[in-house]
């Protein structure tokens, strides 16, 4: 009887922290960082400020402060003269597939699409991700601290994504950026209708794919109304009731309608976007960003008077017919909507575009200006910085070098709008991850390790 | 304002059509294309040519202020698909395929002298371009041409003047791509006093179900009078591609070449010209492991001799970029410029472009700032010495939604 009665209770503790502790969550956990003083540095401090000459502090790897002639009162701080170099936050990536679209780019690793049916919610990105795809430390040698994964655009609604750290881990959940809200990815346009519609299955047309939209939320609409009954029921009550089933299609669409999960939708078109934010208004849900968005110069307002932001290439076009209107000056456009009120994001969408976002940035910079804005350069850092933050949900703990925010810093050799700017060092919560003059600090993956001859590594 | 500034270009193209008109270039920084130091100069232009480089005190109908600003030879793309497919994802827009043909396969007739991308990568400093088919599941496939970009119905180019091909990963094994390579290199050896047909009873011409026009393709190879593009990563195969090229003596230029640091000493004794994407790092197959963005510094420390690729389609101007972060990581600045220009005409035995030296056709462009920063843009294009409308369908959606977003 007391053994019974043990193992009901422990049971039961079990339930509450299955409740509690969600499958997945981040296991990471910063490692203990020094103090370090990032001396006569010239900072983009990706709020829209730029500081010349100044010292930046990390303690505890956080941001302590900005200022001139800053000491660290710390005799252990470890001193970098900075003289004509450049200091940013750690790029960010609103739009990345690696893990789920790992190199080298073999079918066995083509894990980013689960396109067997138009509307697969219930699939998350970071089930799908190899921790050791080489391609995260080329982007960190390119200055990204964070990066957001999603999962293709073969569906209608394609499922969750995630948002990682930078860091080599031998499980997902090593590199989860701790306490980020998932996305959902949705798409417009062409592609779900051409996945489908060359099965002859719904959806083959634009028409086809907002009834696919509007049928799934009237389903989740429905399924988190009859989530909240039961949950509003008294204990008692709970205890004749049996709860509703669970279903994890609708659990990330609930969790959408909650305003838990932000949706990233993949949308090209400017009227196809027109209409993803009237079905958002129709259910009650918020669009974060449109990606690629290569019409959203022509919907600025509109995107800027619905707080959504445009994440967007500098200059890809062509390769799909609702990607053919492209103007080099969309991202400034979206920057400067409504008194500069809109949120523009550089994304890459590329393994080789992840490493090189401040050359994108500088040349949707320079368009934005040859067209007649004004713009700074510090303004345009908030693209890759602070912007991707806000539209990720972590701005509360990166994006920019403000006090109290992880030390994630980028050291680069030169203004990082050149073409010639190399990152040189690149920090995450205050630890030194990459060091150009140190090629041992380059982070080997697995994949890297002896590929090519037994006693070297992949990337030396 | 606005129509005062059309009304003047427009005098401007009459001005420089007519017969006879001249275009003097003053005071601009210039790189000739050739590999040396850049100097402060001026260019003489007279009937589309470059009459003069230097100090020049002489009367022209146009005079350009290039002080401060910098000047190149309009910029050559080795690899694109310029004029042959409008939208990637379009079949109908696009000609880069054959049905029937292999190695005879020409775009040449394909080519759209109105593509939008004609104005757009010329407004971005490209003046010429080489235009290549699809690649086949066949070492060999067909045959690109040159175009100038002046985007006149009268195409000026060259027709038919390369043949692509591809090495490394496929269906089957490489290894028999490389002796049906070798073999077919072999067939257009055999012919003689072009009797394309006696070669195409040949058990290989039969199987690959070849045509007197692939023959003909293969005999130009064969006995090098037509350049050869191999696109190729893997080292054994850059090995084995430099054997052959030396054994049948073919003009042969190697694509991509991400393995190349392996084998570096034995690719630049074997004199072969590469094409190169310095951004891509991605190990995107097995056969380009020791892809890095070192790449373009270790050959050319080496020296072998690059030209650029860039990853995007459309864009080809983005070869700049990639020139760009060539040199970033240790590439000579002028290598580079001439990896754009002199060195593509150079390969592929482009007559009178590709560098400003007196004689040659006036393909100038006139930068803002250094042109391997991507966000550099021309502010003149010059081709055979006629000013280029840089107006684009981009430039044109962009003016009227600014215009809007000003009006709200």
């Amino acid at each position: 009887m007391k053994i019974k009665y043990k193992f009901f209770t422990l049971l039961a503790l079990l339930l509450v922290i299955g409740i509690e502790a969600e499958p997945f969550d981040s296991t990471y956990i910063a490692k203990p960082s020094a103090t370090s003083l990032l001396k006569n540095a010239n900072i983009y401090d990706g709020e829209g400020n730029e500081f010349l000459g100044y010292d930046l502090l990390i303690k505890n790897g956080k941001i302590e402060a900005i200022g001139s002639d800053l000491d660290t009162q710390t005799e252990d701080a470890i001193e970098y003269d900075l003289s004509g170099m450049w200091v940013t936050p750690g790029i960010i990536d609103l739009h990345s597939h690696m893990g789920v679209y790992s190199a080298p780019g073999v079918k066995s690793s083509s894990d980013g699409n689960e396109s067997t049916s138009p509307v697969t919610a219930d699939v998350w990105a970071e089930h799908s991700v190899w921790t050791q795809d080489p391609q995260f430390s080329l982007a960190l040698q390119g200055g990204v601290t964070t990066f957001h994964v999603l999962p293709g655009s073969a569906n209608l609604i394609g499922g969750r994504g995630t948002t990682f750290k930078n860091v080599q881990s031998n499980t997902v959940q090593g590199m989860k950026y701790p306490d980020a809200p998932h996305s959902l990815k949705m798409a417009c346009g062409e592609n779900p209708k051409r996945v489908y519609g060359s099965r002859r299955q719904a959806p083959s047309t634009r028409m086809g794919n907002v009834a696919g939209y509007r049928k799934a939320w009237i389903k989740a609409s429905k399924y988190k109304q009859n989530m909240n009954s039961y949950e509003s029921k008294s204990a008692e009550a709970k205890e004749i009731v049996s709860p509703p089933t669970r279903d994890l299609e609708m659990d990330t669409l609930a969790g959408v309608l909650d305003g838990e999960i932000l949706v990233q939708n993949h949308c090209y078109r400017a009227e196809e976007m027109a209409m993803m934010i009237d079905i958002a208004k129709e259910f009650g849900y918020k669009i974060t960003a449109f990606h690629h968005a290569v019409e959203a110069y022509k919907i600025a307002d509109l995107l800027a008077d619905n707080d959504i932001c445009g994440a967007l290439w500098a200059d890809w076009w062509g390769f799909k017919h609702e990607a053919y209107d492209m103007v080099q000056e969309n991202i400034a456009i979206i920057d400067q909507a409504r008194n500069g009120s809109g949120c523009a994001v550089v994304h890459s969408d590329d393994a080789i575009g992840i490493q090189h976002l401040n050359q994108e940035a500088a040349k949707a910079l320079a368009a934005g200006n040859r067209a007649g804005f004004n713009i700074s350069k510090a303004r345009a850092m908030r693209w890759i910085t602070s912007n991707p933050a806000k539209a990720a949900g972590i701005e509360e703990t990166t994006g920019s070098l403000v006090k109290g925010k992880n030390a994630d810093v980028v050291i680069w050799n030169k203004n990082p709008f050149s073409v010639y700017a190399i990152a040189q060092k690149v920090f995450i919560d205050g630890n030194l991850m990459f060091d150009r003059q140190d090629v041992t600090s380059k982070p080997v993956s697995d994949f890297d390790l002896g590929i090519i001859k037994p006693n070297a590594n992949r990337t030396q | 304002m606005k129509y005062f500034k059309l009304l003047l270009s427009l005098l401007l193209i009459i001005s420089i059509d007519t017969y006879g008109s001249d275009t003097l270039i003053k005071n601009g920084t210039i790189h000739t294309g050739d590999g040396t130091r850049a100097f402060i100069g001026d260019i003489y232009i007279k009937n589309g040519v470059i009459n003069s480089i230097g100090n020049i005190d002489i009367e022209a109908s146009t005079i350009i202020d290039a002080t401060g600003k910098i000047i190149t030879p309009g910029f050559i793309a080795p690899i694109t698909a310029v004029g042959i497919i409008e939208i990637g994802s379009l079949d109908v827009t696009r000609d880069d395929e054959a049905d029937y043909l292999n190695m005879g396969f020409s775009i040449f007739r394909a080519f759209n002298a109105n593509s939008t991308l004609i104005p757009w990568n010329r407004s971005n400093g490209l003046t010429s371009v080489i235009t290549l088919p699809q690649q086949a599941s066949m070492p060999l496939a067909g045959m690109g041409s040159f175009f100038v970009l002046d985007g006149e119905m009268n195409v000026s180019g060259m027709k038919d003047m390369v043949m692509l091909g591809k090495i490394g990963a496929s269906s089957g094994s490489r290894s028999e791509d490389l002796d049906i390579f070798e073999n077919l290199i072999g067939l257009g050896k055999q012919v003689r006093n072009k009797n394309y047909e006696k070669v195409l009873e040949s058990p290989m011409a039969e199987f690959f179900e070849l045509h007197p026009q692939d023959i003909e393709a293969l005999d130009k190879v064969a006995n090098k009078n037509l350049p050869l593009i191999i696109e190729t990563n893997r080292a054994s195969d850059i090995k084995h591609l430099i054997d052959i090229k030396n054994k049948y003596d073919i003009n042969l230029i190697l694509a991509g070449v991400e393995d190349a640091p392996l084998v570096v000493d034995e690719l630049k004794e074997s004199g072969i010209p590469v094409i190169i994407n310095p951004m891509d790092n991605i190990p995107n197959s097995f056969d380009e492991l020791s892809s890095s963005l070192e790449l373009a510094a270790i050959l050319n420390k080496t020296g072998v001799t690059i030209m650029f690729d860039s990853s995007r389609s459309h864009n080809y101007y983005l070869m700049r970029q990639g020139a760009g972060n060539a040199v970033a990581y240790g590439m000579n600045y002028e290598d580079a410029i001439s990896g754009l220009s002199k060195t593509v005409a150079d390969v592929f035995g482009i007559k009178g472009r590709g560098s400003l030296v007196k004689g040659n056709f006036a393909d100038v462009v006139i930068w803002e700032s250094d042109p391997l920063e991507p966000a550099s843009v021309p502010l003149y294009v010059l081709i055979e010495g006629k000013e280029m409308d840089l107006v684009t369908r981009s430039s044109r959606l962009k003016d009227r939604y600014i215009e809007k977003l000003i009006q709200n």
